[in-house]
């Protein structure tokens, strides 16, 4: 890469240091967007990674993410902390193109400089939309925000995958949705950490809850401690009891939630990379950019990532 | 770096209410491929800066009716101000013939009225995205 | 004796028209399918095969009693011509009361009052830029304001339309200004026009008051004080206007509509008033488009449906709640920027289908209206339009002159089925509050918005100026409308100037009621009619609301 890039990415990452609003705007989009200045902009940032805590929340259309995650943010706001906010909307299936409206659900925090928020399509990313959302929390990171939210709409399989990027996976579910609930079955029940019935004001909500119980108690694998929590977010009933839930597991995880989080990471950096190396020789699932470059761009494509991977937790 | 979907912010700055007409300009803008933030109507200028800045914007579009145009200067001067004047602007709506001169001396790169096609709007967004992206560039430079 | 067909030889029919079809696509060679805004299909012509009077009384009945298709009134019309109420907004208040002036003396039979934006917005005239004060709207902000707005004016005899969202300040105003001129309560007549909150943050247009919980509580709040102090004022109307701006069909608008009633006469069940007390002061406000038929059939099979709710739903056994009332505006979404004049030709189309679909008050726009506040000319013509329906045309003479027309009646019925399948939609969703909270309602009406866009582009759907006819000489620029800036910067000095001087304690005293009432279990829009007595603005109280009962936020985006 070009001493130009390098140079231009020491820049934006010394602004972006410094806490300039509008270099964070623009580190996300560099990154967002892969290829070799995202690179050198992260490598520029090295050693600025590892602070934040991460927390996911997905669920069904209509069960009121954004409106909850709108409360939670009240919360966390009245306390003085600040809050970044990742917001994945679905992508539209026809042109590639999406509306980004969640952030309207948290129009209240529009004039608050605690507040930043970012929203991502769920378009094709060059190496998956969990890569560019892990490293789009990862430039927050080193921005300096301490709390990190990606919000998703939950059910398909990329969403799942981003829930794995964050330290905290909470699942959102409401009364009355019917079909959307067997497609929270489908995989999201696997990672959510904390379940949460939305709307927990409505007569059907109790219902709901003991289903998502029954569902856990028959689940199989580890056991893990999952708590299911009634709210209502427009009510604001519960929504505090949450909030110091999702606290309290943040801070229980400690200081190794965020190596741990970097070592999964780098472990699925390398996984990938294999894939595609062994896609490239085995030529019977052909991976589109490997596809395209010569032996020699790849090998040197894999050194450099190999290279980019820390050794150590420390770093 | 490598070529990426247009962003573009489709808002209301004033008191109209009425957005018909910019949801369906967002749905076109998507339609093309776009990713288009969307507001609800009644957004204050300083929110509009901030979340210009925060999505990292290409193009600003205004939907305006009656008289809310008349502050499109204000928000012209806020970006100036917050550094992002390669962001390009453009109004639709209803603008009375007799004002839209002074909007486009002001820094709004096009004006559309009812009767304006999603072809044209589309085309045009096009086009002034890469001027921003190519502003921004030079911007960076220096 | 005229003959009655009801027993025409359907065998003989058929056939006749089985050959007419012949002739008819021999001639035609390709014809277009024709479907309605709603998606209905209409076809060429219509026969006692699609519709005849042996239907008459299921479907029709007379006027005054059920099922209602053809009017609520024994008399409609022809018995009392509609209320010819043109709603009026702009500038100072000064400039309203010229121009309500101006129109009564030209026939409109009542008023209403369109506040400025900044009013909508929930802020007073020294919180806002001063180009945008007045241009659409008038800025009220206190009891003074209102005062001189309707200086002059019979509040006691003429019928007042408040176009106010919750938390109805205004109304709070007028009720002031009431007691002031020693006009008894039960003497104010007229319609809560903007009652309708979930409209507004499903169209998206003045959500921004309160939350839609906190604007839920105000609103049956404010129907039980009416109910209680201000007998004869209607203080619900449901606007279907706003949904149908926004893009929904006229069957969806009118089947969310209708389901939007029933989410507010639950509410007020629930709050403990009995079904005859409120369904009598329901009221409804509608666009009416230019697709003619449409809105006739639209209006008529709403009047049936209602009519059926208010009495297998709610048990109501008084014959006026059984009665679909409602206000009549002509679509401002139809009228074009290019060549303005021809305006004045869909205004007239829109008002006749108005009449004919039997609406009980109606607002005509000025051919410039979709573009700024109408000019006192444009507003004259607009008026001059109803009289010349009503005194040359003659369209009050005859009560539901289209009623029996084959096309109307089977029309009718068609517009009856799918409006009850928007209203089940609505049901199945657990009703309209929550259909809205789940954005169920948005994305019909945005995904409607859309398509009509798309066939105008398309030039499925044509518009004369627009996509087809178009001209390169413009008649006559439109003038738009600017206030004074002068006396709007003199009403914001005296604004201040006004809460500078008067009583502070009372103020405070009155906010800390409404805080406590808000936050407790007390009438809130009781100590919002205080707070209007003791001198608080607008801005103030709503201020005070939403921070008791939260800010407003549009639900959902398609």
């Amino acid at each position: 890469m070009s001493s130009d890039g390098k140079i231009r990415a020491e820049a934006l990452a010394e602004r972006l240091r410094k806490g300039d609003p509008l270099a964070l705007g623009q580190a996300l989009t560099v990154v967002e967007n892969g290829g070799s200045n995202a690179l050198a902009l992260t490598e520029a940032l090295a050693g600025a990674f590892g602070k934040a805590r991460i927390v996911g929340f997905t669920g069904p259309p209509g069960a009121g993410k954004s409106t909850l995650l709108d409360a939670l943010i009240h919360e966390w706001r009245r306390e003085g902390r600040p809050v970044a906010v990742l917001a994945v909307d679905p992508v539209s299936p026809i042109s590639g193109g999406a509306v980004l409206g969640d952030r309207t659900r948290m129009g209240a925090h529009s004039l608050d400089d605690g507040v930043f928020i970012r929203s991502v399509s769920a378009r094709g990313h060059l190496g998956g939309l969990c890569e560019a959302a892990h490293d789009m929390a990862d430039i927050m990171d080193a921005a300096g925000w301490p709390l990190i939210l990606i919000e998703t709409v939950g059910a398909g399989q990329s969403e799942t995958e981003i829930a794995q990027v964050a330290d905290l996976s909470v699942v959102i579910a409401a009364p009355g949705l019917g079909d959307e609930l067997q497609a929270i079955k489908a995989g999201i029940l696997e990672i959510g950490d904390l379940l949460v019935v939305n709307k927990g004001d409505r007569d059907d909500a109790g219902e709901t809850a003991q289903h998502l119980e029954a569902m856990l108690s028959l689940r199989s694998g580890a056991k893990r401690d999952v708590s299911v929590l009634r709210v209502s977010a427009t009510t604001g009933s519960g929504v505090s009891r949450l909030k110091d839930e999702i606290d309290h597991r943040l801070e229980a995880a400690g200081v190794a939630a965020g190596a741990d989080r970097k070592r999964k990471r780098n472990a699925r950096k390398m996984a990938l990379a294999i894939h595609r190396v062994a896609s490239r020789i085995s030529a019977g699932i052909p991976d589109e950019d490997i596809g395209a470059m010569k032996p020699e761009e790849l090998d040197h494509v894999i050194e450099r990532w190999l290279a980019s991977l820390p050794t150590g937790v420390e770093d | 770096m490598m070529a990426y979907p247009e962003r573009v912010l489709v808002t209301k700055i004033g008191f109209d209410g009425h957005d018909r007409g910019s949801r369906v300009v967002a749905a076109f803008l998507r339609d093309a491929g776009m990713e288009v933030i969307y507001t609800p109507p009644w957004q204050e200028i300083e929110a509009v800066v901030k979340l210009a800045m925060q999505e990292d914007v290409d193009l600003i579009g205004v939907s305006s009716l009656a008289t809310d145009h008349l502050i499109m200067p204000d928000l012209i001067a806020a970006l100036r101000d917050a550094g992002m004047d390669h962001v390009r602007l453009i109004v639709g709506g209803i603008i009375p013939q007799n004002e839209q001169p002074e909007l486009l001396n002001a820094g709004v790169s096009a004006i559309f009225s009812p009767g304006a096609t999603s072809e044209e709007i589309v085309e045009t967004v096009r086009e002034l995205v890469v001027e921003a992206r190519a502003a921004r560039e030079c911007a960076e430079e220096m | 004796m005229p003959k009655i067909a009801s027993n025409t030889d359907s065998a003989s029919l058929k056939e006749k028209q089985a050959k007419w079809q012949i002739r008819y696509d021999r001639e035609i060679g390709r014809d277009r399918t024709v479907v309605n805004r709603s998606g209905v299909e209409v076809r060429p012509l219509y026969t006692p095969l699609d519709w005849s009077d042996g239907r008459y009384d299921e479907d029709l009945g007379m006027p005054g009693e059920l099922p209602y298709t053809r009017g609520i009134y024994n008399t409609m019309h022809r018995g009392r011509t509609w209320t010819q109420r043109q709603l009026i907004g702009l500038g100072t208040p000064q400039d309203y009361n010229k121009r309500v002036r101006m129109l009564l003396q030209q026939g409109a039979s009542a008023i209403s009052l369109l506040p400025c934006n900044s009013g909508f917005r929930g802020i007073d005239c020294d919180e806002s830029p001063v180009p945008l004060l007045g241009t659409c709207g008038t800025v009220i902000n206190t009891v003074d304001h209102m005062d001189s707005a309707l200086d002059g004016v019979p509040i006691g005899e003429i019928s007042t339309a408040m176009n106010d969202p919750t938390p109805f300040t205004l109304f709070a105003f007028l009720l002031s200004v009431a007691k002031r001129r020693g006009v008894p309560f039960d003497k104010i007549t007229g319609t809560a026009n903007q009652s309708d909150y979930i409209s507004h943050f499903v169209a998206n247009h003045m959500f921004y008051r309160l939350s839609q919980p906190g604007a839920r509580r105000v609103f049956v709040d404010h129907v039980k004080f009416c109910r209680e102090h201000v007998p004869n004022w209607n203080p619900v109307s449901v606007v279907g206007q706003h949904m149908q701006q926004a893009g929904a069909t006229p069957a969806e608008t009118m089947g969310l509509t209708l389901s939007t009633a029933i989410q507010y006469a639950d509410d007020c069940i629930e709050a403990g008033m009995s079904p005859d007390k409120i369904l009598p002061r329901f009221t409804y406000f509608f666009d009416i488009s230019i697709s003619f038929f449409e809105e006739v059939a639209k209006f008529r099979a709403g009047r049936r449906i209602w009519a059926k709710i208010t009495r297998e739903r709610y048990g109501a056994k008084d014959p006026r709640s059984w009665r679909f009332k409602f206000h009549g505006q002509t679509s401002g979404v139809d009228l074009t920027q290019q060549q303005p004049l021809n305006n004045i030709a869909r205004v007239t189309a829109q008002a006749i289908a108005g009449i004919f679909g039997g609406l009980q008050s109606m607002h005509t726009d000025g051919f410039d209206e979709a573009m700024t506040c109408p000019t006192e000319d444009a507003a004259r013509i607009a008026v001059a339009t109803q009289n010349i329906l009503r005194e040359e045309a003659h369209l009050c003479d005859v009560i539901d002159p289209l009623g029996g027309s084959y096309y109307v009646e089977a029309l009718t019925n068609e517009m009856e089925e799918k409006i009850l399948q928007v209203m089940d939609v609505i049901e199945n969703a657990g009703g309209m509050y929550n259909a809205a909270d789940a954005g169920i309602v948005q994305r019909m009406i945005g995904k409607s918005a859309f398509e009509y866009q798309s066939r105008i582009e398309s030039g499925a759907e044509k518009v004369v100026g627009v996509n087809c006819y178009q001209s390169e000489a413009e008649d006559g620029e439109v003038e738009t409308y600017r206030p004074n800036r002068e006396a709007m910067e003199a009403q914001v000095a005296a604004f201040k100037a006004f809460k500078a001087d008067r009583k502070q304690a009372d103020v405070e005293r009155a906010l800390d009621e409404l805080a406590r009432a808000a936050s407790g279990t007390q009438n809130v829009y009781e100590k919002v009619v205080t707070a209007a007595d003791s001198g608080v603005t607008h801005g103030e109280i709503i201020a005070c609301l939403r921070r008791e009962l939260g800010f407003g936020h549009p639900l959902m985006v398609a």
